[in-house]
């Protein structure tokens, strides 16, 4: 398997198991659920496997995606607290800004290509350096251990992509931060309005 | 002893510890210098070699020079086979002298059975081999091991090292949007390849990148590959990849929502020229720009002298500053199929030959008047031995499927590309009224005296 086929594997299994009902569940049982939520992503319709399929359609995910997805996993699995609410709101700050920055240009809405920065992508380097440090400063370790392994994968080649931003963020990555943005705001809105009443 | 104080109330929120940073608490900063330290160290700014423009052709012997001296032109099939709809040619000399060529074939286009093919020329008896099937969808799907719902457009070049390049496209949703490039490889002259390996050209589902014409080279060994998006925008880029096909970068070539296939030209080592198929709603002619700086920014591209009907076009520098340019010259339909002589400024246009035409100047005509043509201009260039009765009707019954509607039929004399052989003689490859491939091949003389 390549390393594409192994992330997309894990990152159906990884779906699964956050989108299943397992709060209640006790550890064994929700290891259980893990290993069974594997187990689909691997199972073959017409040659190939859910994993496969998913992969086709969306591509490879980010790393950051990935492991974003491996750590909610792992609090899950263990039964502690998710990710307190101002680190999740930084991080999907983070990569909102990333998406919006990057896929309207790139596909053709503008006329210059951010896409490119991340063939040559030192000013793209200075600036994660510079954003992990803010966000570290913000004591936002999560966020810092999520772009700084990307670079390291990024640093070690093993996306089949040869460009930086394909390691920082992904399309549905883009799309669950501005949904996630977006639904964070109108709820602290509406909390505000009933406070002031 | 922890890093820093996490006041209670504020654990769920996240909110930052008021006391101040322990020693620790530097360590993650230092690390983190030390690590995109090295990613910067590592990232070294991209160089962009010269263009390696082709030499005028090579006159390695009287019997070369009095090659070039006379006219020539011949012209033949490239594929054997009958399909329902056969399409998109590419073509490439071999290191023996010999010629590739691919293209696509099936029952339809975007069909799951269409398959890429090939077929070699050997010049010793000056003929076509049988096709064959080179990549099909099922084994690009098994090797990438993703869902491929259909293959389009090859492209075949050889490289300066002697290494034979194929790129195509592959789909796994939606219509030709969703295309991604796969690449394969041959360094044996095309007797074995390499297994398919997808390219990721965009950050969006890395979908919508389309390849239609040949890739030029630079004189390191980098190639830029012409490329073209058609999802939200209708645009042409250079893919510029390494010797071993890794990509390097990406450059722009035009913007908007009208314009695809850019066919390139090198003028000279910083300059090279892009010739646009115009897709814009309104009839529209060819559309051109310009790098000076080999290839990282183009000039905004402007329409020039000839008609084009939203089809490909070719194009080939002849390396006294002439340029060679295929094309349909018509507002709409692709009925005819012209061949150009132009030159760097684009400003003098010279009619060399109408390589294949309607008997009728008109998109449209009636069944039989297709048919005779059909036939006429099929026995006139067959091979010996292809153009049997059983072949004919085998010929017609496939062209009139593709071309004929509602009591009328259409010529289509379409995606043409150029390319020039180590000995100095231009082959063009396109497609046939989408039932077979056209090879034809002639030498400068015939130019000049077109």
């Amino acid at each position: 398997m390549t390393s594409g086929e192994i992330f997309g594997h894990l990152t159906v299994a990884a779906l699964v198991f956050m989108l299943l009902p397992v709060t209640r569940l006790g550890l064994a049982a929700r290891g259980a659920a893990l290993l069974a939520a594997l187990g689909l992503a691997f199972v073959p319709v017409a040659g190939l496997s859910i994993g496969d399929y998913t992969r086709s359609y969306t591509d490879d995910v980010a790393i950051t995606s990935l492991l974003w997805l491996l750590w909610g996993v792992a609090l899950r699995v263990s039964g502690r607290a998710p990710t307190p609410l101002r680190q999740h709101r930084q991080l999907a700050l983070v990569f909102a800004v990333l998406a919006l920055a990057l896929y309207p240009a790139t596909l053709g809405l503008a006329a210059h290509d951010p896409y490119r920065l991340g063939f040559s992508p030192a000013p793209m380097l200075a600036a994660a350096w510079v954003l992990c440090l803010g966000l570290w400063w913000m004591r936002n370790a999560l966020a810092v251990a999520l772009i700084s392994l990307a670079t390291v994968a990024y640093l070690l080649d093993i996306k089949d992509s040869d460009n930086y931003w394909d390691y920082l963020v992904d399309p549905l990555l883009g799309l669950y931060c501005c949904v996630y943005l977006a639904r964070d705001g109108w709820r602290r809105r509406r909390g505000q309005a009933a406070a002031a009443l | 002893m922890p890093i820093t104080t996490i006041n209670p109330a504020s654990a769920l929120e996240g909110r930052y510890p008021v006391t101040a940073p322990s020693l620790r608490f530097w360590l993650v900063p230092l690390l983190l210098s030390l690590l995109f330290g090295y990613a910067l160290w590592q990232a070294r700014a991209l160089e962009v070699a010269p263009f390696a423009v082709p030499a005028p052709a090579e006159g390695a012997g009287d019997s070369a020079l009095d090659r070039l001296l006379v006219p020539e032109f011949e012209s033949r099939f490239a594929s054997t086979g009958f399909h329902s709809h056969v399409h998109s040619s590419s073509i490439a000399p071999l290191p023996d002298g010999g010629l590739i060529s691919v293209w696509f074939a099936g029952s339809r286009e975007g069909a799951e059975d269409v398959n890429i093919r090939t077929s070699r020329y050997d010049p010793a008896t000056q003929r076509w081999g049988e096709e064959f099937k080179l990549i099909s969808r099922e084994t690009t799907e098994r090797v990438l091991q993703r869902d491929i719902r259909k293959l389009g457009n090859p492209v075949i070049s050889l490289a300066p090292n002697g290494r034979l390049w194929l790129f195509y496209v592959s789909v796994s949703m939606g219509g030709w949007a969703g295309s991604a490039i796969n690449a394969m490889h041959s360094d044996d002259g095309g007797d074995s390849w390499s297994a398919p390996r997808r390219l990721i050209t965009s950050p969006f589902l890395n979908i919508s990148t389309l390849v239609r014409n040949p890739p030029v080279f630079h004189r390191d060994g980098s190639m830029g590959l012409p490329v073209y998006h058609e999802f939200l925008g209708k645009f042409a880029e250079y893919l510029y990849l390494s010797p071993d096909g890794r990509i390097l970068d990406k450059f722009r070539i035009s913007s908007g929502n009208h314009s695809l296939q850019p066919a390139i030209v090198p003028l000279g080592g910083d300059s090279a020229l892009a010739l646009l198929r115009n897709a814009g709603v309104e009839h529209g002619k060819v559309l051109a720009t310009y790098t000076r700086d080999r290839g990282r920014t183009w000039s905004e591209h402007v329409p020039v002298a000839p008609w084009n009907p939203d089809s490909a076009v070719a194009a080939i520098g002849e390396g006294d500053g002439h340029i060679l340019v295929a094309l349909n010259d018509i507002a709409d339909g692709r009925f005819r199929l012209t061949l150009y002589q132009t030159d760097e400024t684009l400003k003098n246009w010279r009619q060399v030959a109408v390589l294949d035409e309607s008997p009728r100047p008109e998109e449209w005509v009636e069944p039989a008047l297709f048919r005779d043509s059909l036939h006429r201009k099929y026995t006139a260039i067959a091979e010996d031995g292809e153009e049997t009765p059983g072949m004919l009707a085998e010929l017609q019954r496939h062209a009139e499927k593709r071309a004929c509607r509602h009591g009328s039929c259409t010529f289509k004399y379409e995606y043409p590309t150029l390319i020039r052989a180590a000995n100095g003689d231009f082959h063009m490859v396109y497609s046939w009224n989408n039932t077979l491939i056209k090879h034809v091949v002639f030498n400068h003389a015939w130019v000049e005296k077109g």
